[in-house]
């Protein structure tokens, strides 16, 4: 095994004038093969080999470093051109091999692209506003106030008004699932392809709204403000929606390379 | 999560560690009280209560609510407190 390996970003149909550089600040490369060009960079297999990278992929501030050099090609090249992103930390004994890659994978390389090509990812996520949860409390508040007209029954009051309250959480969960899928399906009229998430935790979002709705659509450029007017549409009455993107496809074009 | 992590530990320090042993207990008598209550609204509506049982109840959860507040203040502790982390699961107690 040499000591060096390739390190492939993304393919495209098109060679990108500028690169950014690649992961442990390497030149980004390219290797044309039957109409298909690969993205790569050279890495060193003390670090990326299968062995030591397992112990790398422990090491968080490693693994941010190495995220963020993947996304910024891969970025880069999907702003120029309709491209297939490849999962993190795909490496290969050597050019030759992605070579290979591009030649027996030539169909799903060009089934992807074909379906990327003038769409780009948006994210939508939909979270509860906190503020809006209180409602059920006010509620059972009411129901307190009306049976503690019932002289003599206070322990039986009592339960009721727990029952109202854990009754009102319950439907005001139901209901803000329903929104969610809601809001998915409207948005995905509108797209060409739709993926939904696991809904993040709050430590990963940064925020302690409960997430309902984390997800991908894969849109036309000449309907994304149509997407983005919908999206604001469907927020409110307690339910928050953000967008972000534009996106390189991450979530439709993610394919076994091996 | 390392400062979570010390929170939760106890120190042997006798100015604190009367403090952290009262929030541990609590934290276990709350949430069987919180289960008790939950039992007891779904033996509610399932009828299977007669209506002097339902109030004997009531008022016994009612008191055990009052007495936890009484507690919580004694010992300066808040209901979030109480909620310990339990990492993926979530929470122990149902945030309100």
């Amino acid at each position: 095994m040499s000591d060096t390996g390739t390190y492939l970003y993304a393919v495209a149909r098109d060679e990108v004038a500028a690169c950014p550089p690649g992961v442990a600040d390497a030149d980004v490369r390219t290797i044309v093969r039957g109409g298909l060009v690969a993205y790569v960079s050279s890495v060193p297999m003390e670090r990326f080999g299968e062995e030591p990278l397992r112990r790398s992929l422990e090491d968080m501030d490693w693994l941010a470093g190495t995220a963020r050099a993947h996304h910024r090609v891969v970025d880069a090249v999907a702003a120029a051109t309709a491209t297939a992103p490849v999962r993190l930390v795909t490496v290969y004994d050597g050019d030759e091999q992605v070579s290979d890659l591009l030649e027996r994978r030539a169909g799903d390389f060009a089934e992807v692209l074909a379906q990327v090509t003038g769409r780009r990812e948006w994210g939508v996520k939909a979270f509860v506003d906190p503020a809006s949860e209180e409602r059920p409390d006010e509620r059972s508040g009411r129901d307190g106030c009306e049976q503690a007209g019932k002289p003599g029954k206070p322990g039986t009051a009592y339960l009721q008004r727990r029952r109202a309250n854990l009754r009102g959480r319950e439907q005001n969960r139901r209901q803000a699932l329903a929104r969610a899928e809601h809001i998915h399906a409207a948005l995905a009229t509108v797209a060409v392809a739709s993926r939904r998430h696991r809904p993040q935790d709050p430590r990963l979002s940064g925020r302690a709204d409960w997430m309902l709705l984390n997800g991908a659509y894969l849109v036309d450029e000449g309907r994304v403000a149509e997407f983005a007017g919908l999206a604001e549409e469907l927020g409110g009455g307690g339910i928050e929606v953000t967008v972000t993107g534009p996106w390189a496809p991450y979530s439709f074009t993610v394919m076994e390379t091996r | 999560m390392s400062e979570e992590g010390a929170r939760w530990r106890i120190a042997a320090d006798p100015d604190t560690v009367q403090r952290d042993l009262s929030r541990l207990v609590l934290t276990i008598v709350e949430l069987v009280r919180q289960l008790v209550e939950r039992q007891c609204v779904r033996r509610m509506d399932a009828g299977n209560l007669t209506d002097e049982q339902v109030e004997a109840l009531g008022v016994t959860l009612m008191r055990l609510e009052e007495a936890m507040g009484d507690l919580c203040e004694r010992f300066e502790l808040t209901p979030a407190d109480l909620n310990l982390d339990l990492g993926p699961l979530g929470t122990l107690l149902p945030t309100e």
